[in-house]
């Protein structure tokens, strides 16, 4: 039972698309908290490697903020509301989301 | 790799069985092959979506717009004609070089007898130095006839598909087909009534032209180039629903340069340099931009070696800077100019049956056995007929609120060089002068533009977008002077491009957000036109009223005011 688990859990994760959406955070409070927290961590050079909204898909980012597969240590003083904000940031801007349709 | 994870799960078997029944080591074994043998079915299917994803370049996505329209134009009028030189008319009736305007049999006495208001003022000494001269006959003062035309429904669909693929770690590729048709015409032309009737390499794809596929853009983004800010992108440019335009369109920038001067594709360059990594201003962005809008030699007959059109390459540069671009405030500044403009672009329509016999006599003869067949013809350009500037600067503030405003200042500037083809010069009629032939007075064309003075023109556009109910309600105006000139023409509202307008344009909508891929709108654009030609820098922009009331005439045909009340669905995929 457990094996047959397992193997459809890792099949589901090869084909699955969007599983569910974030909904309700705001997106550009996220990005202000996103710059505020996180990229001391997380840009070139720095210890948890440079990290954009781009380097996840949406269903990615909200797997990530769903199961909090992150260092707790780095979101001690954010809120539940905080963490929302941000995911709705990063979910909003994600690599299979729309871009700007600009050159460069 | 494949041996770490079947120690994985062998540990996590592990822990769980000693917590509970101790289960024999032939059993775990046992459990251990069969997991091996899953895991190498597993990595098959891997493998199988590695595969798939190294062959599959290219990354597609797109949308379709399906639009119903009702279109109404109110006081149309149609006065074709030539500007005349009337200073030169008169000196030479008054000379003789006419004959006697007593004797009615004379060249001018026959004209003065044709077109008696004409020859009253010209006899008060009330004539301008250059005045419309109508080629359908009517005399000074004579109303064309004004009708009101109403399309109640007009169907459109507009496909969309776009593409990108990764070249390397800092090279991209961008590109986007695009099919634009009414329903039910897939010839690829129009009849010429307008200059949105004409299908061209700057407007074809916000201009219906059929089921065809066009490339809308293809380039590449080259980021990054030798570890600088610097990046270098080449192809048909992104240079349609740029900013402020994209909030009517509910998606988000769609082009780079001012959607307030440019919404016409282009085939370019852009060298680029990320100024925000120097300035710390986020999105700041500087972009050196050069394109060639037209080829006077290759594709036009000039093997031949007999064309003797006075035309040259027309080349575009200029400047666009991001100068701040947060997410909430978002300033543009656009400069650029075209050089060695000419008189049109190369594009191709169907002939009007109504300009045949004004233009094409012996052929009208012919014609009138097939009173419903149009001829469709290639135009191309004769006359470089000068250079024109353009700016504008604007800015778009999106709040935390999901308010969203913006305002725009366009300026452009047409500098003729004197002059003129078959339509006329820049922002100037063709001089025609009055020459007796076989006896008869008749206008020929100087080739030289009326007025070859430098002409600005400018333009205001703001707007507002609020959250509503299930979506979102906005309202945009705009204004256009008397010769403002953008390079909009391929916005594709079906009336024609409203940022184009020579007059006052104002439209509302409403979206409704269906789910995050699809909306519909519903809305409505109202023009009113004060002068004529919006969106084109050949010829004199008449006022409105004068050809209505019979004392300017004009080429194509003018409307007063217009309206396109619309409802669209999208989808997006």
């Amino acid at each position: 039972m457990l094996k047959k688990m397992l193997a459809l859990t890792l099949a589901l994760t090869f084909v699955a698309t969007t599983v569910f959406a974030i909904d309700g955070g705001n997106p550009r409070k996220g990005k202000y908290l996103f710059k505020k927290n996180c990229k001391s961590c997380h840009s070139d050079g720095a210890e948890g490697g440079d990290v954009t909204p781009l380097s996840k898909t949406q269903s990615q980012w909200d797997r990530m903020f769903k199961k909090a597969k992150h260092d707790p240590k780095a979101w001690e003083g954010l809120s539940e509301k905080d963490l929302l904000d941000i995911n709705q940031f990063l979910f909003d801007h994600a690599s299979d989301s729309d871009q700007p349709e600009t050159c460069g | 790799m494949r041996n770490l994870l079947t120690l994985l799960l062998a540990g996590l078997l592990l822990v769980p069985a000693g917590a509970m029944a101790a289960p024999t080591l032939e059993e775990l074994q046992k459990q251990i092959q069969e997991m091996s043998v899953e895991i190498e079915d597993m990595m098959d299917i891997v493998e199988k979506n590695e595969t798939h994803t190294a062959k599959d370049r290219i990354e597609w996505y797109g949308d379709m717009r399906t639009k119903v329209d009702t279109v109404h134009y109110q006081d149309i009028a149609w006065n074709p004609g030539v500007a005349v030189d009337l200073n030169q008319f008169g000196a030479d009736a008054m000379s003789g070089a006419f004959g006697n305007p007593a004797d009615p049999t004379s060249p001018i006495g026959a004209f003065m007898g044709q077109y008696p208001n004409f020859a009253a003022a010209f006899g008060a000494g009330q004539l301008p130095a250059v005045g419309g001269f109508s080629m359908l006959g009517f005399d000074l003062g004579d109303k064309p006839t004004k009708d009101d035309l109403n399309n109640d429904l007009l169907y459109t669909t507009r496909l969309r598909l776009g593409m990108k693929a990764k070249v390397w770690k800092n090279v991209d590729f961008a590109g986007r087909l695009i099919m634009y048709k009414n329903w039910g015409d897939s010839t690829g032309t129009k009849v010429f009534d307008s200059w949105d009737a004409f299908t061209m390499d700057g407007t074809n794809s916000g201009n219906t032209s059929g089921d065809f596929l066009r490339v809308e853009r293809a380039y590449f983004n080259w980021k990054d180039i030798g570890d600088s800010n610097f990046y270098l992108s080449i192809g048909r440019r992104p240079s349609t629903y740029g900013p402020p335009s994209q909030f009517r369109e509910n998606e988000m920038r769609g082009g780079t340069p001012s959607g307030h001067l440019v919404h016409f594709n282009f085939d370019g360059i852009t060298a680029g340099y990320k100024l925000s990594k120097l300035t710390g201003v986020e999105g700041q962005t500087i972009r050196f931009c050069y394109g060639q809008g037209f080829e006077s030699q290759y594709g036009n007959g000039e093997l031949y070696n007999t064309n003797d059109f006075a035309t040259q390459d027309t080349h575009l540069g200029g400047i666009n800077l991001d100068i701040m671009d947060d997410g909430t405030n978002f300033l543009q500044l656009t400069a650029f100019g075209a050089i060695n403009v000419v008189d049109g672009f190369k594009g191709t329509f169907a002939f009007p049956s109504q300009l045949m016999p004004l233009f094409a006599p012996t052929i009208n003869q012919d014609a009138q056995n097939f009173p419903n067949m149009n001829f469709m013809v290639r135009y191309q350009p004769t006359t470089v007929i000068g250079d024109m500037l353009l700016g504008g600067l604007g800015y778009v503030r999106e709040q935390e609120n999901g308010v969203n405003m913006f305002g725009s200042f366009g300026w452009t500037q047409l500098r003729p060089n004197g002059e003129a083809g078959l339509f006329g010069g820049m922002g100037s009629d063709n001089l025609y002068q009055v020459v007796d032939i076989n006896g008869e007075l008749t206008p020929v064309p100087t080739n030289k533009v009326v007025d070859d003075s430098t002409k600005d023109g400018y333009s205001v556009y703001v707007g507002i977008q609020v959250p509503s109910p299930g979506g979102k309600f906005g309202i945009e105006y705009n204004y256009g002077s008397e010769f403002w000139t953008p390079f909009t023409q391929a916005q594709d509202d079906v009336i024609g491009s409203k940022l184009a307008t020579r007059g006052h344009a104002g439209e509302a909508y409403y979206i409704f957000d269906i789910n995050p891929n699809m909306f519909i709108k519903v809305g409505g654009i109202y023009y009113d036109y004060e002068y004529t030609g919006s969106g084109s820098p050949v010829g004199t922009p008449q006022k409105v009223e004068d050809v209505l009331n019979g004392t300017a005439v004009s080429l194509l045909p003018v409307a007063d005011t217009a309206w396109d009340g619309y409802t669209s669905l999208t989808i997006k995929f």
